[in-house]
């Protein structure tokens, strides 16, 4: 006689864990809207946060991630799970407003594939300052 | 009341229907039934699930781009009730829709037309490819072979002619 297990979800709770609301971490297009230069700005330069790892000094944008010190950040960047990140953000995410059009609300608009290199705290200020340089250096031509 | 579209599947939601999940970002995303809420769940790219309206967009089975898309959508204007607008915008969906499902199916039946030369060609290339099943190059063999014969003989007897001639004209 055979019968029927009675027991299927038993010891999956480390499983089942992960798949919590409150464990979500950021999605794609949230974190599209990260990649806007006033985000960028925030999220690189964040209060101290002792709750936080690293004191929420230490954050990768692209895999809102935070870290523990700078070593364990830029070992991150060299990854394979934060290359996986930058490929997948290479084209536009999907969003609301995209399942809308496609339902026939409005034209459909093909999702763009763009350049995204990661950005750290050292490569953004140094973009920052040599905006601002070339800006000083265009006002002194003029001037 | 207002149907929704799902996050997913992109089809209509009527009221009671489906499920939705709001994010802690305040964005709602709406599910027409437990399929779609799973296969969100899973995080499954919609564009590369084939059985949604955002693959046939994204991959040309479907029509994209048409004015007739412009008549619905959401424009976050606010307008005053007005019964004449109302009766004339009733009057439009129709047309609208009518105009739209006629594009929509000729978009699809070019399409398909496509495939159908395709695979004309395709079955030409093949019969040619593979005629000797169709017909076996050995059909006549034997009456051309006499043929040949035949020609090289006369061609014998013609070059034996000229010799002689030849010969003749050097006597």
């Amino acid at each position: 006689m055979v019968y029927k297990r009675k027991k299927y979800h038993r010891g999956d709770t480390h499983l089942k864990k992960r798949w919590r609301t409150k464990r979500r971490t950021k999605d794609l297009d949230e974190i599209n809207e990260d990649l806007n230069d006033k985000n960028v700005e925030k999220l690189l330069n964040q209060e101290v946060d002792l709750d936080r790892p690293g004191a929420g000094q230490y954050y990768c944008i692209h895999c809102a991630r935070y870290f523990i010190n700078d070593t364990a950040l830029n070992d991150h960047f060299r990854t394979k799970v934060h290359k996986r990140r930058l490929k997948a953000l290479e084209l536009e995410p999907y969003s609301i407003e995209e399942s809308e059009r496609a339902a026939g609300k409005g034209n459909y608009i093909a999702p763009q594939k763009r350049k995204i290199d990661t950005i750290s705290r050292d490569n953004y200020n140094m973009n920052v300052e040599t905006d601002t340089s070339s800006k000083a250096k265009l006002a002194k031509m003029d001037a | 009341m207002r149907i929704e579209t799902c996050y997913f599947c992109s089809s209509r939601i009527y009221p009671g229907h489906g499920i939705q999940f709001v994010r802690n970002d305040c964005k709602i995303f709406r599910f027409c039934r437990s399929k779609c809420h799973a296969a969100f769940k899973k995080k499954k790219n919609p564009r590369k699930v084939k059985w949604t309206k955002a693959y046939r967009k994204t991959f040309g089975k479907e029509l994209v781009v048409d004015p007739s898309f412009e008549f619905e959508k959401r424009r976050n204007v606010p307008v005053k009730y007005n019964r004449e607008l109302w009766t004339n915008a009733i009057d439009a969906i129709k047309k609208v829709e009518t105009i739209r499902q006629k594009r929509q199916n000729l978009h699809i039946m070019q399409r398909l037309r496509k495939g159908r030369e395709l695979e004309q060609e395709r079955d030409i290339k093949e019969v040619q490819r593979d005629l000797s099943l169709v017909r076996s190059p050995a059909v006549g063999l034997k009456e051309r072979r006499k043929l040949e014969e035949t020609a090289e003989q006369e061609e014998m007897q013609d070059s034996n002619d000229e010799q002689e001639q030849q010969e003749m004209e050097v006597n």
